[in-house]
């Protein structure tokens, strides 16, 4: 009888074993999946979407192009990992096989998160592109995969935010908009406000439809405002915040921000759809938004404007940037070949298709040269030129999501709160330290 | 036969067991250990053993004691008006003669939606042009921000939350109070009782056993407060709405210090602990002196 109950404790504990070890790394032998053979190496590649979404079909054409065009060399089997809004249940996976082992050849990292990944060893540097190579791409993709000279990721998508404007409105003010090179300054932007003000009034809306949402859109659309007054959030080498997150110039755009909510220019609780619906003149918000207002509110006639710059504006890059990239992680042993899939997944040939099938931005030249809409319509057209002139990706820090999360924060605390800013930033500096103790006390 | 019956045994629970040390009892030895390490998520390599240091900075952490305060609100917000919210529902409905099925299932049908749906749905519901604003517009009052003013936040979630859960324990007690013999009632009437008297002397001492049951886990939940605060407002503004939980889940997997979130779990843990057994020994003592005060008069 005790016999027995042994018998089924160690099939219990054997059931579990194999449980447990299913999770580890994939590693099939040639024939196990359909199209890999003989004399192909092995590939894995994760990506943070929905197998079923637009984009998830799009990464799964470009990974089936690329064993078709890499036919007898590699084999890329691509792994779908659904994530949450703010990267949940992908990132949660990422962190689970770096303790447990078992992450992929090539993942998708987000672009800000990329200095974290690199220096915690994550990922490691993609094997040397040649110059041409790098050329064909936007050069705020190459700066938001390069950590320390080196070049760890590269995007198939890049993003832009743009200030948009109601046509009709800014015409019935009598109001110009300036071109690309010479955007309004923050004086100049504050008057036009004021000057739209009471047309607003009547019309039962606000001269700015502006929030500033917990996540990441805040620093996102709003750190432009620090860069363009000559400002950084952290150092170069990411690893200092005081001086930077708590100086002059971030306190000059948080009391910006103050101005626009003190006069009423914005609303200072959201209101749905204000811009869509005809009551606001401007809006800031992701690329996106020009086909949502094409397709969903064709009544609005819509244009972009240069995103604003502070009054010391020297004409350096500022405007939003960066998405989601594919790097090699620190796991693979063929990283030529982890490489060659990055590149391919990141080319002008998937950009084309990532455009088509889910509307984000491409991230090389090529693909926007191939896609009409940026030659024909003005509205892409003055969006793809602001990125790629004047493009700035989000801080390179290790402590980023602690730098994002802050940044909304000091944001929020002032612009709505009416909190001393410098305070604010002083505080915020002090958390981040913090965070950033684990790099800097070697 | 008792051997059978103990390998029987064995192979029911076993699974469950093997099961439950493999997802909680493991889990939670972890986390307990975690608590004295620098444990990055993204750099397990480099913990290093750091005593009680973690449990000292959380509590010089001023965000981890506000979340503490703002937890402590919300629960004692949602608690009296879930548990008194719940129990006059349950005697509404007892009492309600038409159409009995149809207020059960009407209110208890945000029970079964998912917590982020709702949650969705009341953001419109606060929102400054939505309906409730529309409704006060129409009686004369100003729009309120309600989730958007640090002031209105924490309550107008708490809200949100008896109204999403008050469903689930009003059928407990709808259960409870169809279970009490109605000739209680009965003699009660024959005795010229009153409706708040009978309500007094036999309705609550009969449901006294639920009452203590709904009062714990109503309380348990509370404190776990996290979808709502996280759909709705993402903590803001001004941190008004950050939970405990939230804060466990922020510093864990958002900023990868999984040490640090680890003493905070069980920090949280053993409060919730203590608490539970401050508000189990207090409700027995007052039952075991009612027990004693009921045999007195029976005597």
């Amino acid at each position: 009888m005790k016999r027995r109950l042994m018998y089924l404790t160690a099939m219990l504990l054997a059931f579990s074993a194999v449980g447990l070890t299913g999770c580890q790394q994939k590693d099939p032998e040639p024939g196990d999946i359909a199209g890999y053979d003989e004399g192909e190496s092995y590939l894995s590649i994760w990506v943070h979407s929905i197998e079923d979404t637009e984009e998830g079909q799009a990464y799964k054409e470009s990974v089936e192009t690329f064993n078709e065009a890499y036919d007898g060399k590699y084999f890329a089997d691509i792994e779908f990992v659904p994530r949450n809004d703010s990267g949940g249940g992908y990132s949660d996976k990422v962190n689970a096989s770096v303790m447990a082992g078992g992450l992929p050849d090539v993942l998708t990292v987000d672009g800000p998160n990329i200095s974290a990944y690199a220096a915690n060893g994550i990922i490691q540097p993609l094997a040397d592109l040649t110059e041409e190579e790098e050329n064909e791409y936007l050069p705020s993709i190459i700066e938001q995969g390069t950590v320390n000279d080196e070049l760890y990721a590269l995007g198939v998508m890049e993003s832009s935010v743009g200030l948009y404007y109601n046509k009709d409105i800014l015409e019935e003010a009598g109001i110009e908009v300036p071109d690309a090179d010479h955007p309004w300054t923050w004086s100049e932007f504050t008057d036009i406000l004021e000057e739209l003000k009471p047309l607003m009034d009547e019309k039962d809306g606000y001269p700015l439809d502006m929030t500033f949402p917990v996540g990441e859109t805040s620093i996102y659309y709003f750190a432009p405002f620090v860069w363009s007054d000559g400002g950084e959030l952290v150092s170069d080498d990411g690893l200092t915040v005081d001086g930077y997150f708590n100086s002059e110039q971030t306190a000059d755009a948080m009391n910006y921000f103050r101005s626009i909510v003190e006069n009423e220019y914005m609303s200072e609780a959201p209101i749905d759809h204000l811009f869509e619906s005809g009551r606001a003149a401007f809006k800031f918000d992701g690329a996106w938004e020009v086909n949502t207002v094409y397709t969903s509110y064709p009544d609005i006639n819509l244009g972009v404007a240069p995103y604003v710059v502070s009054d010391n504006w020297d004409g350096g890059t500022y405007t939003p940037t960066g998405s989601w990239a594919f790097a090699a992680s620190s796991e693979t042993e063929d990283i030529e070949g982890a490489t060659e899939l990055v590149k391919w997944m990141s080319g002008a040939e998937s950009g084309i298709r990532i455009w088509e099938m889910a509307k984000s931005f491409p991230s090389t030249y090529e693909a926007f040269e191939n896609i009409d809409v940026f030659q024909t319509d003005e509205n892409y057209a003055a969006l793809y030129d602001q990125l790629s002139t004047y493009g700035h990706p989000r801080p390179k820090t290790p402590v980023y999501p602690q730098v994002s999360t802050s940044f909304q924060e000091v944001l929020e605390s002032v612009a709505l709160g009416g909190k001393d800013t410098q305070a604010e930033l002083d505080k915020a500096v002090d958390r981040i330290d913090q965070k950033l103790e684990r790099y800097t006390r070697e | 036969m008792k051997r059978k019956n103990s390998i029987m045994g064995m192979a029911f629970f076993g699974p469950a067991l093997v099961l439950l040390t493999l997802f909680l009892f493991l889990p939670m030895l972890l986390t307990f250990g975690f608590s004295f390490t620098d444990y990055f998520a993204l750099n397990p390599e480099l913990t290093h053993f750091v005593g009680l240091e973690n449990y000292i900075n959380i509590f010089k952490d001023e965000l981890f004691v506000q979340s503490f305060l703002n937890t402590v609100k919300f629960v004692i917000i949602i608690v009296p008006l879930q548990c008194g919210g719940a129990l006059l529902l349950a005697l509404a409905i007892n009492k309600c003669a038409h159409c009995k099925k149809y207020f059960k299932v009407a209110f208890f049908v945000p029970v079964v939606m998912s917590l982020a749906v709702v949650s969705t749905l009341w953001m419109q519901i606060y929102s400054p042009e939505g309906i409730l604003n529309t409704l006060l517009a129409n009686v004369g009052i100003d729009t309120q921000p309600f989730i958007h003013s640090a002031d209105q936040a924490l309550p107008s979630i708490a809200i949100m939350s008896v109204w999403q859960g008050v469903g689930y324990q009003m059928i407990i007690f709808l259960g409870g109070l169809q279970n009490i013999n109605p000739a209680l009632y009965e003699a009660a009437e024959m005795d010229h009782a009153s409706g708040w008297q009978k309500f007094k002397d036999i309705t609550l001492p009969e449901l006294k056993p639920l009452c203590i049951f709904v009062f714990i886990t109503v309380t348990i939940g509370a404190f776990r407060m996290l979808v709502q605060p996280m759909v709705m407002t993402g903590g803001g503004p001004d941190h008004s709405t950050y939970t405990i939980v939230y804060d466990i889940y922020e510093t864990g997997t958002v900023n990868w210090e999984m040490g640090l979130a680890s003493t905070m779990a069980i920090v949280f843990t053993i409060f919730v602990v203590i608490l539970t057994i401050i508000q189990n020994t207090l409700t027995k003592d007052k039952e075991g002196r009612k027990h004693v005060h009921k045999k007195a008069k029976t005597n």
